[in-house]
């Protein structure tokens, strides 16, 4: 008897429970397509295209970021989502979004990534792309399949209250006088610092390597990403950043941080900042107008807004050291990309 | 007769259905993590995750892990531990607001707390800024001792919670009884608390250990600092940067997973023997015995250093660095600034849309978690059958996997191309990730309230002839209301600062409150993040002191 009772208030308990719970998910679920669809259905009615969106995975700024999506937006009308992170973090959703590709154009700040997704057929060759021709030839597809449309350049950065004569080159930064006041970004992270370590290494051959085990010797630390790295330098809890992003230095600095970056006399690395294509997108006619946008006059002018060095040789940053400014290391990018992962690997196991 | 039949027929369905949806919810992701581990190239290779477990790396890392978990235990235990004697046993308990305040420290995202203790210690930090003799700490701090210190402060709270739920049920009857009879304080804790307590503390160090070793915002934060690794972070590291390795992710995954499995299985057996029925149809009286004024006093000076040290140091250094014109300058007071916090409220901004994202996103993950978590607690019952067994089991799996675990199998899941439904980079999969991760809360929660209930209640209610619907609405529904409620604020307070599966699974364009935060640190706008991190954890605290109020004065007219 008592049993019947309470499974007859469990029998409506557990249907309507069960019900909700469908209805719920389901809305959750559907929310974004109609959105979507809704988006879509009225882009449609004023110009009369087919989709009007794009997908774009992109490495910071961010503020760099939001004004190209912005302005590209207002221009095209096409609707542009964006996802934004480390490069590291943008090749790490790829390869969990493999079997299901959402991203239509990534914009990655490391050569070699886009080197080798061209090398594992994952990007959509656009040899016609406007202005093309105006970038600088050693930092871009000839085939068209990436476009390196911004650079920075790897310098020191030092705390202006800690370093009053700042260290004039690479090798400076082993002296006892830095002793456990160096950051150094991880390469695993950051694809700039890779960057770096794998110039250095295609200059110097194996030599270079001795240069990184000075640096761990004299306490050299390895500490995240860019930002993270620089960011105790700015507080004061470390000195130096070995191997700095040079736009990002440049903009504490314009904030009125006490920070400030030299380039090494020895010569440094001119780390571009690709945008491709990828094959699996579903919007090819979107993508292919992003990036004619990003070669446009009006981007470059963002970009070197931005501090970051403008990809096109005719456009010249303002607010900061140009390309024929820095002086640089004869770094050979084939190589580099060729052994990223066994310099990375080899790297982080010597600063841990 | 025929009617019997159905009722039975209908039960075993509804268990059926709920045993289902929590194969699909949580069994198949975790068991896509095994699968993953030993799917190679898309190739079967059983010795895939030994091989991985053999580079030696990964077994110190594994017994960092263990280590930590162990020690963060210790810490919580004497942290929490006094705190619950005091709160139960002396006249501080009758501050019920401090209840909250314990809880500020659990509810501030690991990674911020930890930032809050680095920008205080570090050289040149606040701590050096406010008192230069003592910059010496700073070194001492930055070790594996710091570490725990940090995780520890952050999780005391939860075992603080049991404890003290334990204490209030012993009662004062035996430790009188044992006092009449002459015992001394240490030893009448030592004879009769210390193995009253035993099952609870169980339970409450488990998760603890589950939480610290699941845990991965110290760990990326301070950690790394002191290059100390983890297995959260290596998991992290794989999935999330470059060169990217699902298989070593999955095995280090499935390595983390069995760990937790096993220390679960062995609380269970020590729970199994240590526990005693300790309510029995009394009621329970607090003890009649009154401390001395000498215990009063220090009683209050351990919970205010308590709330020093938790609270006061990590909440200085964010809400420091939140007001900093120039993070540069350091405290001063002309590089004092609100603009942050302007630039962070002003409307239709990212960060106003982060913020509301994050609060209707937990919103709804709570409010679905409460009715799914009670639907299971329901069926469950006093967990009688094997069925009710496997549900019970099933659905608290996600209390004793790590986070970061369920989130890599429910990608890998959802975002599989043989998937129906296109979940995945929508919010219906941060919705469906937030109420997987959670819905132990409410579970736990509504199922002792229902254990608590007397099967006579529902005698009773048949007897004078009620209908069943009426006897849930009117008899079971009231008794579980507040189990029900207090899931439901667990679940929301954990799932707006949820981090590393939000970092992994929000859709294009869209940013919680916590990775707004995340982002603002990687784009160096430390200042801003922290400012976020203030008010987000405002809103939740303001929240629950509202439904605190709110629930006395219910209690009060129900009187």
């Amino acid at each position: 008897m008592v049993n019947m009772t309470r499974n007859t208030w469990k029998k409506g308990s557990a249907l309507v429970l069960a019900l909700t719970l469908g209805a719920a998910l389901a809305g959750c679920g559907g929310n974004k397509a109609v959105e979507d669809t809704a988006i879509a259905a009225g882009e449609s009615k004023t110009t009369g295209a087919a989709d009007k969106t794009l997908t774009v995975y992109t490495a910071g700024p961010e503020g760099l970021a939001n004004k190209l999506v912005k302005e590209f937006e207002s221009q095209s009308g096409i609707k542009v989502e964006t996802f934004q992170g480390t490069t590291g973090k943008i090749l790490a959703r790829l390869e969990a979004e493999k079997s299901n590709p959402v991203a239509d154009v990534v914009i990655l700040a490391s050569l070699p990534s886009a080197q080798g997704l061209k090398k594992e057929g994952l990007t959509l060759p656009y040899p016609g792309a406007k202005n093309a021709d105006k970038l600088n030839k050693d930092w871009s597809d000839p085939e068209g399949n990436y476009f390196s449309t911004s650079a920075s350049a790897l310098g020191i950065a030092y705390n202006t209250k800690l370093v009053t004569t700042p260290p004039a080159s690479w090798s400076d930064l082993a002296k006892p006088e830095y002793k456990d006041q160096i950051n150094i970004p991880d390469p695993s992270l950051s694809g700039s610092a890779l960057d770096f370590i794998t110039g250095y290494l295609s200059d110097k051959g194996d030599n270079g390597w001795s240069l990184f085990e000075q640096y761990k010797a004299n306490g050299v630390a390895m500490a995240g990403a860019n930002q993270e790295a620089l960011d105790p330098v700015i507080t004061g809890a470390k000195s130096i950043v070995a191997g700095a992003v040079d736009y990002m230095t440049y903009k504490a600095k314009a904030k009125g941080e006490p920070i400030d970056i030299v380039y090494p006399q020895e010569g440094t690395v001119v780390s571009p900042r690709p945008a491709a294509i990828l094959k699996s997108t579903k919007h090819e006619e979107n993508a292919k107008a992003f990036i004619d946008y990003l070669l446009s006059d009006s981007a470059q002018k963002l970009v070197s807004d931005a501090a970051l060095l403008p990809g096109r040789t005719d456009i010249k940053a303002e607010n900061r050291a140009n390309l024929d400014e820095i002086p640089l290391l004869k770094t050979d990018w084939g190589w580099m990309g060729e052994h990223g992962p066994d310099v990375t690997d080899k790297f982080t196991k010597l600063f841990k | 007769m025929k009617y019997f039949l159905q009722q039975r027929q209908f039960k075993i369905w509804s268990m059926v259905l709920a045993l289902l949806v929590l194969i699909l919810l949580i069994v198949v992701p975790l068991a896509e993590i095994f699968i993953q581990s030993v799917y190679r190239n898309g190739q079967l290779q059983w010795s895939a995750p030994f091989r991985t477990l053999a580079d030696s790396d990964m077994v110190s890392v594994l017994t960092a892990s263990i280590w930590l978990g162990v020690c963060v235990i210790l810490g919580t235990t004497v942290l929490a531990l006094p705190l619950a004697w005091v709160m139960v046993n002396t006249r501080l308990g009758q501050w019920r607001w401090l209840e909250i305040v314990f809880l500020i420290p659990f509810m501030t995202p690991p990674y911020i707390g930890s930032m809050g203790w680095i920008l205080f210690m570090q050289k040149n930090g606040y701590l050096e800024q406010l008192a230069p003799g003592l910059a010496g700490l700073g070194g001492a701090f930055f070790s594996f001792g710091g570490m725990v210190a940090i995780m520890s402060l952050h999780l005391f709270p939860f075992l603080y919670l049991l404890l003290r739920g334990a204490l209030e049920r012993i009662g004062g009857n035996m430790e009188e009884a044992a006092a009449v009879m002459g015992a001394p304080f240490l030893y009448r804790f030592r004879r009769i608390v210390a193995p009253l307590l035993l099952s609870a503390f169980g339970m409450g160090a488990m998760l603890v250990f589950v939480k610290t070793i699941a845990e991965f915002g110290t760990p990326v934060t301070f950690g790394k600092r002191i290059g100390y690794e983890v297995m959260t972070s290596e998991i992290h590291k794989y999935i999330s940067s470059w060169p990217i390795d699902f298989g070593k992710a999955t095995s280090l995954a499935s390595v983390l997973l069995t760990t937790c499995l096993l220390v679960w299985y062995a609380q269970s057996l020590v729970n199994r023997k240590y526990t005693y029925g300790l309510v029995g149809g009394k009621g329970v009286r607090r003890s009649s015995m009154r401390s001395s004024n000498w215990l009063q006093w220090s009683a209050g000076i351990y919970v205010f250093l308590l709330l020093l040290v938790s609270i006061g140091i990590p909440y200085f250094s964010i809400v420091a660095a939140s007001t900093m014109k120039l993070r540069g300058i350091g405290l001063a007071w002309n590089n004092f600034t609100l603009d942050f916090y302007r630039e962070l409220l002003s409307w239709n901004s990212p960060s106003m849309k982060a913020l509301m994202n994050s609060l209707w996103l937990s919103l709804a993950a709570s409010t679905i978690a409460v009715f799914l978590g009670t639907w299971f607690a329901v069926l469950i019952e006093r967990s009688r059958t094997r069925l009710q067994r496997t549900i019970d089991l099933f659905s608290l799996l996600p209390n004793t996997v790590p986070g970061i675990v369920l989130v890599v199998g429910l990608i890998l899941l959802w975002n599989s191309p043989w998937i129906p439904i296109p979940l995945y980079n929508t919010y219906g999969m941060v919705i469906l990730t937030y109420v997987v991760l959670f819905v132990p809360y409410t579970v736990q929660y509504v199922k002792s309230a229902f254990t608590q209930i007397d099967p006579s209640l529902f005698q009773a209610g048949q007897v004078f002839g009620a209908k069943p619907g009426y006897i849930f609405r009117r008899v079971l529904l009231p008794l579980i209301v507040p189990g029900m409620l207090a899931g439901w604020m667990m679940t929301f307070t954990i799932a707006s600062r949820e981090l590393v599966g939000s970092l992994l699974i929000m859709p294009p364009s869209v940013q919680t409150s916590a990775t707004y935060i995340y982002a603002q640190f990687e784009q160096g706008q430390v200042s801003l993040g922290m400012a976020m991190a203030v008010i987000s954890v405002g809103l939740t605290t303001i929240l629950l002191i509202l439904l605190e109020v709110l629930g006395s004065k219910r209690k009060r007219n129900a009187s």
